[in-house]
């Protein structure tokens, strides 16, 4: 059995890295290097970032108060919403995607913003809400789970030392979760760098418009351009690695998945 | 003075019901009781973490039962010390200060008198999760006292210590009390701290209080069996009391009478300390009134002590320092007499259970 599992398993480790590597080592450098320069990668570059690190501020900003209910309160409702919470979750975000764009198309309230200056169909602003939209459930869970593992009473003991109840928060509960704050943004972040179906829906896929690192990948694999669809591959790649390298880092009883 | 009048607060599974109390100024108050009577909620309710469902706290002549926490100067110290993982020593004794908005180098000096008197100035720079148990003790106490608080509230604070580092503790709270005379509430389970500490204390049961007083009345006379039992009274014996001349006579349901200084008739529970208890070989001349003589059913060794359990008719309990039990010989099946004083005989009447 012991042989049995362990060869299974350098077999798994070994097909993976082998078929990540192949296909960063496709491309010889000097093309690799041309295209991540190209206009077009360098544009989706810039648009992943922005719309990423927008898009993880907006999740982080919105998990840590739903997140610190979730832990702390007992509320009428409780368990529906935390059920609701999660179901962006085990969504296709293509599924997610095509709701967005009927919420933002169709309903009275979408047609409201769009009149309001709040356009995100087939826009860039578009991106950031199809990103927020599919990955808050993640931030919403992991920092749950810091916020649970941290006992109460040192909100308590802070209070009588003379906080209010926000400053027990920010002063204590929150730096205690920072190793779960860090690894859910990272986590968010890297997510959002890399999501695709629900971009494609809502914001569409327009180059040099809305054009991310995954639709630029899309669009150049579509368009038969393979050497600039390596390289936003490659890209991403290597967005995953780093991700997973802060998270096993900084994951300390957080449960992350 | 601290005034808690009518206190009644639910919180899930604990609830406070009904709860009087009156703690002076400058006294150590212990509150003992099983798990579950409410003992930490009460605690945090003095504190203002929880805000009560009915009834008035006073801390001198202002009432304070919805000023927020911060605003009532009181001290809190928990069994499990809730340092501040992220910060230094240092900074979670300063924690408060800082809160307060007290100059830095006024803070520095408050701090660095505050380890000083509790012999913490070389953990300063240190993390919570680097000190022993007792360090960290001494480091919360420290962050609770330099606000210099009107009462201390403290949450078992030595229930996760060896009973070398409580001991130590208990002489190390008592002197801090000393100097700056801050008025104390404990909860505890350890009747030494009780003894070692406590002016007056009060029994918890199920969301009530059940007996406060003096420390020695309290033990000399629970109210009923719960709290008799709870102290660990050794003997508690049921049967029925009469007036026989200028002294009381207890009738138990098995067994011989005894006597005992009460005025109660009727259905009783009589309570005697195991160590009120004076076993002999022949009848022992004393003044005391009550000598039973009976047979060693049991001999349980507990430390310096041994406590021997009697059958003189009903099961009597005796508490023999190691040298006495060697002395009489005493083992199972060993006829020895067992002499009381009546005044050590404490009557509680039925109708108080």
């Amino acid at each position: 059995m012991r042989k049995f599992s362990l060869t299974l398993t350098y077999l798994v480790f070994l097909s993976i890295s082998a078929i990540l590597l192949g296909l960063i080592f496709y491309t010889p450098l000097p093309a690799l290097a041309a295209s991540l320069a190209s206009p077009e990668i360098r544009f989706a570059i810039l648009l992943s970032l922005i719309t990423s690190v927008v898009s993880t501020i907006i999740c982080v900003a919105i998990a840590i108060p739903v997140a610190y209910s979730l832990a702390r309160y007992q509320f009428f409702g409780k368990r529906i919403a935390t059920l609701a919470l999660t179901i962006p979750l085990t969504l296709p975000p293509l599924v997610a995607g095509i709701a967005l764009l009927l919420f933002f198309g169709t309903t009275p309230m979408g047609k409201a913003l769009e009149n309001a200056g709040f356009a995100v169909i087939f826009t860039p602003l578009g991106i950031i809400v199809a990103e927020v939209f599919v990955n808050i459930p993640y931030m919403i869970r992991i920092l749950r789970s810091a916020f649970s593992t941290i006992n109460p009473r040192y909100e308590y003991v802070a209070k009588t030392l003379g906080c209010t109840d926000m400053g027990a928060f920010f002063q204590v509960t929150l730096p205690m979760a920072r190793h779960g704050l860090l690894a859910g943004a990272v986590i968010t972040w890297s997510k959002a760098m890399g999501e695709f179906g629900a971009v494609l829906m809502l914001a569409g896929a327009t180059t040099m418009r809305t054009e991310t690192l995954p639709i630029a990948l899309y669009l150049n694999i579509s368009t038969g351009d393979l050497n600039l669809a390596v390289a936003a591959a490659t890209i991403l790649i290597l967005i995953s690695l780093i991700t997973l390298c802060v998270v096993e880092y900084f994951d300390r009883g957080v449960h992350v998945f | 003075m601290l005034r808690i009048e009518s206190l009644s607060i639910t919180l899930g599974e604990f609830s406070i019901r009904d709860v009087s109390l009156e703690i002076r100024l400058g006294e150590y108050f212990i509150i003992l009781g099983p798990t579950g009577a409410g003992k930490t909620v009460l605690l945090e309710t003095i504190a203002g973490i929880h805000t009560p469902n009915s009834g008035r706290i006073f801390l001198g002549n202002k009432d304070i039962t919805l000023t927020e926490p911060r605003s009532r100067n009181i001290g809190m110290v928990y069994q499990d010390y809730m340092l501040f993982p992220h910060l230094t020593i240092e900074e979670n004794i300063a924690f408060g200060l800082h809160q307060k908005k007290i100059p830095l180098n006024e803070q520095h000096t408050i701090v660095k008198d505050m380890c000083t008197l509790l012999e913490i100035s070389h953990l300063t720079g240190r993390y919570p999760g680097t000190l022993s148990g007792g360090e960290q003790q001494r480091a919360a106490l420290a962050r609770a006292l330099v606000l210099k608080p009107e009462i201390l509230l403290l949450d078992e604070p030595m229930s996760a210590l060896d009973s070398r580092t409580r001991e130590r503790m208990r002489r190390e709270l008592s002197r801090i009390r000393r100097l700056t005379g801050t008025t104390i509430i404990q909860i505890t389970h350890h009747f030494d701290d009780v003894f070692a500490l406590a002016d007056r204390i009060a029994i918890m049961r199920e969301g009530r209080i059940v007996q406060e007083g003096e420390t020695s009345e309290v033990f000399l006379h629970p109210v009923d069996t719960f709290v008799a039992e709870f102290l660990g009274i050794g003997n508690i014996i049921r049967g029925n009391s009469s007036i026989a001349g200028n002294i009381t006579q207890i009738t138990p349901v098995t067994g011989p009478s005894f006597f005992a200084a009460s005025g109660i008739v009727g259905k009783v529970v009589a309570t005697l300390h195991a160590e009120d208890v004076i076993l002999s070989g022949k009848p022992f001349a004393s003044s005391a009134r009550n000598c039973l003589s009976g047979t060693v059913s049991e001999v349980i060794p507990s430390g310096s002590t041994v406590r021997v359990i009697l059958d003189v008719g009903f099961l009597l309990t005796a508490l023999l320092t190691r040298e006495s039990c060697r002395d009489l010989h005493l083992e199972p099946g060993s006829r020895v007499y067992a002499t009381f004083k009546a005044s050590a005989v404490h009557v509680i009447s039925f109708s108080s259970h």
